[in-house]
């Protein structure tokens, strides 16, 4: 496996030995990776590899079955609270209530996250602004496309400034547009000092985002390196010999 | 404002105005207050036809025991259906639409979803219960009431309204689906009214069957009777019910 970048900035979330069942089979194993501020990591992986349940397990969503979860520190597993005010999380298909609008979704997120009064009001401003949502601001929610939906999940992640911000496949139905806006959004972010973590199946995205990619195979890490623009061919190399590697030995 | 009650409000504001958008909520308080509204008149009727009678017995009963009372008996009955459908979708539909997850997300306990959700549908039934028992109240200046007997009553329905919605909760959380929890909390909350029905056609009157049973505890407050036995059994059942809750939604935390 090659091994991670040094790297002088706070680590904002250290992953130790992760390891996760799903379904009666090992969806995560033995997972360790660090993610420092301002860091973008991109992890790839075929279906099933254990993407969602690796970023499930982070957002606070679902309990590891062993392992460890720092956050800025801080033991994750015994303060699940520290999602509150640290975590923004875009799951996959981005879930709604339907009988919710857009404002209502991000107040009712707001103070689920502590935000509340003048404070969530900026915030919501803030964000439908930069998010581009005032057309649909008092649109349902139920009503919303798949895309407006990612986009709405995205502004309710982003809304109280967390630290560390999971993304399950966020490029999920955006037109090509909106995948422009959405890969300015994540560096802006990480230029802030947000760390981010996504997952996604398009090594375009990995390559166009990300500082670094981490390649799960069958819930284990087969990869976790730097990346960069130019290093599309590379990288699409390396997953592939990964992934058909699996392949054949499966067959 | 600590962490955990802000929590709790947040979950119940969110219910609560997801209750008032959805159209099953008014389409019950309306079908149900109508229906109650009718009843009323037809009470009403029913007592100013036989007050002449009644003039005759100083301690015959009264606008509370022939109209009040009775009132909110029907409105007891409507309850069976009215909170397994509306707290149906507490826990399931969250858990079907995959947005349990997102609370689980921002760090809040099971045991807060479980206490934000019930104090919202506590909140509409409450309301509910206030509406219907605003028809008989109107008539205040005109007529002679029993207040003791009468917030005696209120009380219990008050707290049959909670029990059947912990009951109600409780079932969600179990249920894969609405429909499931609002067939299963109905069930449930039949059995509970009436486990003591065979029991009673054998003359049985005492016994762990009857204080098993909801109505043994109801109807004395219905009565205008109020015992603290009573209460800690409408209690102990609405915190046995939370806490079934609470304890299967942690578990879907920890299985996924």
């Amino acid at each position: 496996m090659t091994s991670p970048p040094a790297d002088s900035s706070p680590t904002v979330l250290r992953l130790h030995r992760l390891s996760r069942r799903r379904a009666g089979r090992v969806a995560v194993q033995e997972l360790s990776l660090d993610l420092q501020r301002g860091q973008v990591l991109g992890l790839l992986g075929l279906n099933g590899a254990g993407k969602s349940t690796t970023l499930s397990m982070i957002a606070g969503a679902l309990r590891p079955d062993s392992g460890g979860i720092e956050l800025n520190g801080e033991d994750f597993l015994e303060q699940p609270e520290l999602a509150r005010t640290q975590i923004g999380w875009l799951p996959e298909r981005a879930p709604v209530w339907a009988e919710l609008s857009v404002e209502e979704h991000l107040d009712a997120h707001g103070r689920l996250r502590g935000l509340n009064g003048a404070t969530l009001r900026q915030a919501r401003i803030a964000i439908i602004e930069r998010l581009e949502l005032q057309p649909l601001a008092r649109r349902l929610a139920g009503v919303l496309s798949q895309g407006q939906r990612q986009r709405l999940g995205l502004a309710c992640a982003l809304l109280h400034r967390p630290a560390l911000l999971v993304l399950d496949e966020p490029a999920n139905a955006l037109d090509p547009v909106q995948v422009a806006a959405l890969r300015a959004l994540i560096r802006e972010q990480a230029a802030a000092g947000t760390a981010v973590i996504l997952s996604t199946h398009l090594l375009a995205e990995v390559t166009a985002v990300c500082d670094r990619v981490a390649i799960l195979h069958e819930g284990t890490l087969r990869h976790d390196g730097p990346v960069s623009a130019g290093d599309h061919a590379a990288l699409e190399k390396t997953f592939f010999a990964i992934a058909m590697n699996g392949v054949a030995r499966a067959a | 404002m600590s962490h955990a009650y802000a929590n709790t409000v947040a979950i119940a504001r969110l219910e609560w105005r997801r209750l008032l958008v959805r159209p099953l909520a008014w389409v019950l308080a309306a079908l149900t207050l109508a229906w109650l509204a009718w009843n009323f008149t037809l009470l009403l009727g029913s007592f100013l036809a036989g007050q002449i009678q009644r003039a005759a017995q100083p301690d015959g009963p009264g606008f509370t025991d022939l109209v009040g009372v009775p009132l909110l008996g029907q409105l007891a009955q409507l309850a069976f259906l009215v909170v397994p459908l509306l707290t149906m979708s507490t826990l399931a539909g969250e858990r079907r639409n995959g947005t349990l997850a997102l609370l689980f997300a921002a760090g809040v306990p099971a045991w807060r979803i479980v206490l934000g959700k019930y104090l919202a549908v506590s909140g509409w039934l409450l309301l509910w219960l206030a509406l219907a028992l605003a028809m008989p109240l109107a008539l205040a200046h005109a007529t002679h009431f029993d207040w003791g007997k009468l917030a005696a009553a209120t009380l219990g329905l008050a707290l049959m309204l909670a029990a059947l919605a912990a009951i109600g909760v409780a079932c969600s959380s179990f249920a894969a689906h609405p429909a499931l929890a609002a067939a299963a909390a109905l069930v449930i909350a039949l059995a509970l009214w009436s486990v003591n029905l065979g029991a009673q056609m054998a003359g049985v009157n005492g016994g762990a069957v009857n204080w098993l049973a909801m109505s043994t505890h109801l109807q004395p407050l219905l009565r205008g009777l109020v015992s603290s036995a009573d209460l800690v059994w409408f209690a102990l059942l609405i915190v046995l019910a939370l806490a079934l809750a609470a304890r299967r939604l942690g578990a879907d935390k920890e299985r996924g």
